[in-house]
């Protein structure tokens, strides 16, 4: 049984771990399904969202840079490409494409030729409905090794307009006062990392039909 | 609903400073050249009536499920990684709300002014900390149910922790259409199984054959119902819906030679 499955590889740790087949190879990494916020590592800062519109650009969704850890708008879902090819609890590869969506307004992670407000940089916005949005809401998870762990800083490069993820610590005023301003730049530098932090990660499951009884 | 509630606790941490335990605010025209449309919601909702006990966000996470999984059934770990309140040397301010003071300014002449007023608290700060949960696919699980697991959600550090809620989404099945707790498949036959009949086999969800035999002839869009081949109740598993296999009859694309004809 299931049970018993788990049961032998605590006890037996990895001499074992061949028997049950499907066992996760990154048991670290961030999966498709998965729940998180991000964490810009030279700011301080999680990427957050609501529903209040930039009031230049694109008019659209603004997305930000908040300091409090506790807030549910800055959660964000990982998702693969509309083609359905990242299942449930499938580990992110270094290099992969990805959707970020919004998990209170269903938008999606989009930067598009708009000026950001602050810093005249490339506009990030949250786009789309119900998680489905266009073809400039996809991202490359930039990082080294294979997967995308956990415990890494990683970059997200936009696939479009080739900007990275940033934050350079410009601040708004009323009504999201200290909320930093997120955008996108040309350069890779120490202001596009970011760290997955609180969240729910969905680990791989076995496929109940193919499950070896032990 | 649940989506009022939460955009509510947001924009409460912006309104004015000092209200800091979920208590509804008025914005006014509040408004920064940077932003137009700042769009919220107040409204009564029902599940706040106890404004002493502040509770954090609900964090709703829709969990893929497949059609095979809603026939077996399957468990999904899953790890939590949250902040938790800790104990912190020294003191805070919490439990902050607004206040009518009345001072005094001369012989009978008072003034009435609103005040920031807080209690004092032990310190708490917020630590990350990981456990493993388990969400347990039920057969015959329908879309949109939802798994709660109560008080994982987001912290409040003056009241009670929101919950985790996992929402299913069945996803769409190449070869099975679910209908409530029947299945529909479509299958192609040749025209000579058509019209003499045939034998076959159609792997179901778990890998099970379902054996389908026929001497008579089938018509295009003729229906089999298979009983107890569909999908387990929800409620009581040992009850099983159909599977209504269509049969489609392929014709040949070219012409007959004079030697099929004959034959």
């Amino acid at each position: 049984m299931r049970g018993g499955c788990r049961l032998l590889t605590v006890l037996l740790l990895a001499l074992l771990r061949g028997i049950c087949r499907g066992r996760e190879p990154a048991p670290g990494a961030v999966t498709c399904g998965s729940v998180l916020k991000l964490l810009n590592t030279r700011h301080s800062v999680r990427l957050h969202s609501h529903e209040v519109k930039y009031g230049s650009g694109s008019g659209q969704q603004s997305v930000t840079g908040v300091e409090a850890s506790d807030d549910a708008n800055s959660y964000w879902r990982i998702r693969g490409k509309s083609d359905g090819s990242c299942q449930r609890g499938t580990p992110v590869k270094c290099g992969q494409a990805i959707r970020l969506t919004h998990v209170n307004t269903g938008k999606n992670l989009h930067t598009h030729h708009f000026p950001s407000p602050l810093s005249n940089n490339q506009e990030v916005s949250a786009f789309g409905d119900d998680g489905e949005g266009d073809d400039l809401d996809i991202w490359i998870v930039q990082c080294s090794g294979t997967y995308w762990e956990r415990e890494d800083a990683v970059r997200f490069k936009h696939v479009g307009t080739e900007v990275f993820l940033s934050i350079t610590g410009e601040q708004y005023g009323h009504p999201i006062r200290g909320q930093r301003e997120v955008h996108g730049m040309p350069t890779a530098n120490h202001h596009n990392y970011w760290k997955a932090m609180e969240g729910v990660f969905i680990k791989p499951s076995m496929d109940p039909a193919k499950h070896d009884e032990l | 609903v649940l989506s009022d509630e939460e955009k509510r606790k947001q924009y409460d941490a912006y309104g004015e400073e000092g209200l800091k335990d979920g208590h509804q605010s008025s914005h006014g025209d509040i408004f920064s050249h940077f932003f137009g449309d700042f769009g919220f919601m107040f409204g009564g909702n029902p599940r706040q009536q106890d404004r002493n006990i502040p509770r954090g966000s609900d964090i709703i996470v829709d969990l893929e499920v497949t059609l095979e999984e809603v026939y077996s059934g399957n468990f999904v770990e899953v790890v939590r990684n949250k902040p938790v309140a800790r104990q912190a040397p020294g003191k805070r301010k919490c439990n902050c709300r607004q206040e009518m003071r009345t001072t005094q300014l001369g012989p009978g002449r008072f003034q009435m002014t609103q005040e920031v007023v807080c209690d004092e608290c032990p310190n708490v700060k917020l630590v990350n900390e990981e456990r493993t949960l388990e969400v347990e696919i039920e057969p015959g699980v329908r879309d949109g149910m939802e798994y709660p697991f109560i008080g994982e959600g987001e912290p409040h550090v003056d009241g009670e922790p929101g919950d985790l809620r996992f929402r299913i989404k069945v996803l769409k099945h190449p070869v099975f259409e679910r209908r409530g707790d029947d299945l529909y498949t479509n299958v192609t036959i040749s025209l000579v199984e058509a019209l003499t009949g045939f034998e076959m086999d159609i792997a179901h969800l778990d890998g099970h054959k379902v054996h389908v035999a026929r001497d008579k002839i089938t018509k295009p869009g003729a229906k089999l119902w298979k009983k107890g081949e569909g999908l387990p109740n929800f409620d009581n598993n040992n009850i099983k819906g159909s599977l209504i296999i269509t049969f489609d009859v392929e014709f040949p694309k070219e012409q007959l030679t004079n030697e099929q004809r004959e034959g």
